[in-house]
């Protein structure tokens, strides 16, 4: 268990060849992603930059965003299969930036799982420790407690080629855990399993945390995994740090339009064109041709900054809104029976609004397709963002 | 492939490959790190380098007045220049041998290079899948067989007292052997080449036509496109890359020709036909009185013309398509 | 649906136009199969009946009074054997070699971090397109003093650079960076990731090139006839290139003797097809496995 330090981390792929088209002819099999607004430099591409965090020891730190964002490769660059373009990496004391990976005293779970295919999962699981010349014994205490752990104790003598993707991935993190790393790095290791077995795993990971002592840094797309995951959320987006923080403090305080989207399913409603106004020495917005006055909170938060008015960007949780028959009018484009709640498409002055309603005794019949529903919502349930820095206000 | 590597940026470049950073310092690191892919790649360097590299060098022969034996670099070496060369192309075997390399590798290339692409398309639109597999193999066959038992059977089916003879001689004709028309050489040669590779060189076309996505097909049938159609605009589009390195490739190899097969084949009774560059090189050099600078400035020559022939090929094809080796 | 249940069972019949197409493939491929298989057919048949019956033509689609004598005569030529013997040795040692170089050269070229790789590339590849011919080469091997030597057959054979390259294009598209990323993060070196990881995952490219280069040491006789002169080192193919085709070359008359002799000749000619290219022939199906083989399949994805 240790911490660790990164300082300004930093990642440049060095321009080899005159930017053109590349990668799309060499992994055929890999669709192309996404192309991420990554900047580019005289040096290069800059994957990631500025990229600070203080982790302390025992921390399950979990970095999110969406393809692109340069979450995997700063875990490569903490796992060191990627060479640090700038900036400082430490584990505990230690300056690790050109220390190879088997010295760090890492591990490290795979995407894809990365099993030895010609080996057992006994040997899978001690080869680590054969490599740094454990006495016999040893291994074979180790390998049998990681394996009790993670209850793959009958599997031990079969081929990953035998087992299930969920068998799998207990292995692959059976293989991680064995030598009782300072580091657990976890690359978007749920990813290949199906949503079932997911939800699973990722119970059996939260357990897992608490059996073993280790600092976890995990890498994942998913904002769900996040959220339950993650003493904190490092949240990124073109290779840039968005917002560092719990989860609780990532849901009910955003800090920019980015993360506000990105965290929390349904995505949070955009209310684009609204303005803040101060009257009578109180902030209130106006909305779809409404004008609220803002909470107390809210206004000695905006108070204390000394807010100008200006265009703003309101943005309100599908779950905050509710049916109130003196507020907005919207029309029901789609309308999503989820069981227990009802996922409700508006259109309300052409903005496509998004509301969460529990079913719990509703007339279903008057929510249906092209019907007209009122909604209202908490004032102090509002985000609001500026138009043009997209931050946060508050 | 599956790479692990998740998320890293799409415009940058592959996620493993740790690039050498400019700075001297930064490069001897990278290079310390990584000495044991040098150390497994010496043996390959070494061995390509006496095998292929010293004879090169050993090529600036042909500019001199070379007797075996004779140093490459000596203060008696006498350079010539050009002279080996123009003593060639006045020699009176010149033309002949031109023509007979010329002749017997363009006419191999007209039957040799469509052939497996027929096949491969035969193949492929084959309804049994497992009869294709049976097949190819059955074709696949005579590549293994060796050159020199490959003429031997061209002598035992069109020798004198091969299968044909003794099958025209007892229906009372006269015996007569290939081996010494001149006029069956070329059709023994390329016919026996075809027969002994065409397989062979049909797999490259085969694992290009396994690749290609079944979805295209089913929508070529839905389209209405007969099993015909389907060859001439799913198959045959899908392999059009692999058919034009293919091309570069054998133009680029067109004049250098197989002259161990020609060398077994030949008999004074066709030597008229089959005495190509290549033979003639082997003969000029190491048989007989050697004249060593001599058959290498005719070697040189047949390379040269080799490497304008594929740099041609491959520009053209640059120009027309998208495919080229560089 | 896959493209296996597409061409396999039809739920749907052929239009007309795609039977006629079907039918006609299947015939002209079987005739193709069939020009293939007959002259090996022959060579088996010719090689068990009689010499007689088929120097008068008889032989054309079953042996005719079968006799083992063929076979008998070529367990005296001792040539054979000691050719034979040669062969294998010289195979051997090649394949042994020619692994031991191209394997490794394989994975370090396949490696983005190989230092200079884009340098090494240009090497191997100049070779390819461009040589010095014949006699240059036959130079270099004189005054490495191979001439005469039965290395001159094994070391200029152990590295094709055709083979080189598609040992690379194997190593990268098989072998996933992930196990390698795995292997490194469990604290294997290069020289240990090689030997625990790389070469039990490549077994299907060391069988086939391990099948690549004995096919090409067993086949070849060029090499062996300009660089060797003692005859008790000749490979087998320099030995059957004596028996198969000198004869045809230089006779050119006729008559009873030559007739008598010939009778004779051919039927040793027969058997020694054989008996020469059936290791090969029996190796190809028993490496073709490989071919296909995903070894991968278990340690990616499910």
């Amino acid at each position: 268990m240790a911490s660790l330090t990164l300082k300004d981390i930093k990642k440049v792929y060095p321009n080899t060849e005159p930017v053109k088209k590349p990668k799309k002819k060499k992994n055929n099999d890999e669709p192309v992603k996404e192309k991420a607004n990554l900047q580019i430099t005289e040096e290069g591409v800059v994957a990631v930059q500025q990229f600070s965090l203080d982790i302390a020891d025992g921390e399950f730190i979990v970095l999110v965003g969406p393809s692109g964002c340069g979450k995997s490769t700063t875990l490569r660059m903490i796992a060191g299969l990627e060479e640090i373009s700038g900036g400082e990496l430490y584990i505990g004391d230690r300056l690790v930036n050109d220390v190879a990976p088997k010295d760090r005293d890492i591990a490290m779970v795979f995407q894809n799982y990365a099993l030895y295919p010609h080996m057992t999962v006994y040997d899978n699981m001690a080869f680590a420790l054969k490599l740094r010349h454990t006495p016999k014994a040893e291994i074979d205490k180790k390998v049998k407690e990681a394996a009790e752990i993670l209850d793959i104790t009958q599997y031990l003598g079969r081929k990953p080629k035998a087992l299930s993707g969920g068998q799998r991935q207990r292995v692959a993190i059976g293989r991680a855990i064995v030598r009782n790393p300072q580091v657990l790095l976890m690359d978007e290791p749920l990813s290949n399993l199906d949503a079932k077995l997911r939800n699973q795993m990722r119970a059996e990971i939260i357990k897992l945390r608490h059996k073993i002592n280790t600092t976890f840094i995990y890498v994942t797309h998913d904002q769900t995994e996040a959220m339950t995951l993650g003493d904190r959320i490092v949240i990124m987006k073109d290779g840039f740090i968005q917002q560092i923080g719990t989860p609780q403090e990532v849901f009910g305080h955003p800090y920019n339009l980015f993360v506000a989207g990105f965290i929390g399913t349904p995505q949070m409603n955009f209310f684009t064109g609204c303005k803040l106004v101060k009257e009578d020495g109180k902030y209130a917005v106006d909305i779809l041709g409404k004008r609220i006055v803002l909470s107390e909170k809210q206004q000695a938060a905006l108070s204390a900054n000394n807010q100008q008015p200006c265009d703003i960007t309101v943005g309100v949780r599908p779950v905050h809104i509710q049916a109130d028959s003196q507020g907005f009018t919207g029309k029901v484009d789609v309308s999503e029976m989820m069981g227990s709640e009802l996922h409700l498409h508006l259109n309300v002055q052409g903005l496509d609004v998004v509301a969460v309603i529990p079913t719990v005794g509703l007339d279903l019949e008057a929510h249906s397709t092209g019907k007209e529903v009122n909604f209202s919502f908490d004032p102090s349930l509002m985000h609001l963002f500026d138009a043009q820095t997209e931050k946060n206000l508050i | 492939m599956a790479k692990v590597k998740g998320n890293s940026p799409a415009p940058a470049a592959p996620a493993n490959s740790v690039k050498p950073q400019k700075t001297p310092k930064k490069w001897l690191k990278h290079l310390w790190e990584n000495y044991p892919f040098l150390v497994m790649v010496f043996p390959a360097v070494l061995v390509v380098f006496l095998f292929n590299y010293l004879p090169i060098y050993g090529v600036l022969i042909a500019f001199q007045d070379f007797m075996p034996g004779d140093p490459i670099f000596s203060k008696y070496t006498q350079w010539i220049g050009f002279g080996n060369f123009t003593r060639f192309f006045t020699d009176v075997q010149f033309w002949p041998l031109m023509k007979n390399t010329f002749l017997l590798c363009i006419i191999g290339f007209f039957i040799g290079f469509p052939l497996p692409i027929i096949v491969s398309l035969m193949l492929n639109a084959m309804k049994g899948k497992r009869m294709a597999k049976v097949l190819q193999t059955i074709f696949n066959g005579p590549h293994f067989i060796s050159l020199v038992v490959l003429v031997g059977m061209l002598t035992l089916f069109f020798g004198r007292y091969g299968l044909v003879n003794n099958i025209v001689a007892s229906l009372g004709g006269e015996r007569v052997s290939y081996f010494l028309e001149a006029s069956a050489f070329r059709p023994m040669y390329i016919l026996s080449s075809n027969w002994q590779d065409f397989g062979w060189s049909a797999i490259i076309y085969i694992a290009a036509l396994s690749s290609v996505d079944p979805g295209q097909h089913e929508a070529a049938i839905l389209d209405g496109a007969t099993r015909f159609q389907r060859v001439i605009h799913v198959d045959l589009p899908a392999i059009m890359p692999m058919v034009s390195v293919m091309l570069i490739m054998s133009i680029g190899g067109l004049m250098g020709v197989g002259y161990e097969k020609a060398l077994l084949m030949q008999t004074d009774g066709n030597l008229a036909v089959s005495e190509l560059i290549a033979t003639y090189v082997y003969k000029q050099g190491l048989t007989g009185i050697p004249d060593q600078a001599y058959a290498t400035a005719i070697g040189l020559f047949n390379s040269i013309i080799n490497v304008i022939l594929l740099i041609i090929a491959n520009t053209t094809s640059k120009k027309f398509s998208e495919n080229s080796l560089w | 649906m896959s493209k296996n249940t597409l061409s396999k069972s039809h739920p749907i019949k052929d239009g007309l136009g795609d039977k006629v197409f079907y039918t006609i493939n299947a015939i002209v491929l079987g005739i193709l199969a069939l020009i293939v298989i007959y002259p090996l057919y022959f060579i088996i048949i010719a090689s068990i009946s009689d010499p007689d019956a088929v120097l008068a033509g008889q032989v054309v689609l079953y042996p005719v009074q079968i006799t083992m004598s063929g076979f008998q005569k070529i367990l005296e030529r001792t040539d054979v054997w000691q050719g034979y013997l040669n062969t294998i040795i010289y195979t051997v040692l090649t394949v042994i070699l020619s692994l031991v170089v191209t394997i490794p050269a394989g994975w370090a070229l396949s490696r983005p971090s190989l230092p200079g790789k884009k340098l090494l590339m240009v090497y191997f590849i100049i070779p390819m397109f461009f040589g010095g011919g014949l006699i240059p080469f036959y130079n270099v091997m004189s005054s490495l003093g191979l001439i005469n030597n039965m290395w001159a057959i094994v070391l200029p054979s152990i590295l094709s650079v055709w083979n080189l390259f598609m040992t690379k294009t194997f190593f990268e598209s098989s072998i996933p960076a992930g196990l390698v990323e795995a292997a490194k993060i469990d604290g294997a070196g290069e020289f240990r990731t090689f030997t625990s990881l790389v070469l039990p995952l490549s077994k299907a490219i060391l069988a086939v090139m391990a099948l690549y280069y004995a096919i090409g040491q067993w086949n070849s006789y060029f090499n062996a006839m300009i660089f060797l002169q003692d005859e008790t080192m000749y490979p087998l193919q320099l030995v059957l290139k004596e028996i198969l085709i000198a004869s045809e070359s230089t006779m050119g008359g006729s008559g009873e003797t030559i007739l008598e002799q010939y009778r004779l000749a051919n039927q040793i000619k027969y058997v020694s097809v054989i008996v020469s290219s059936v290791p090969v022939l029996m190796l190809y199906p028993f490496v073709q496995k490989y071919f296909n083989q995903g070894v991968m399949i278990g340690s990616l994805k499910g």
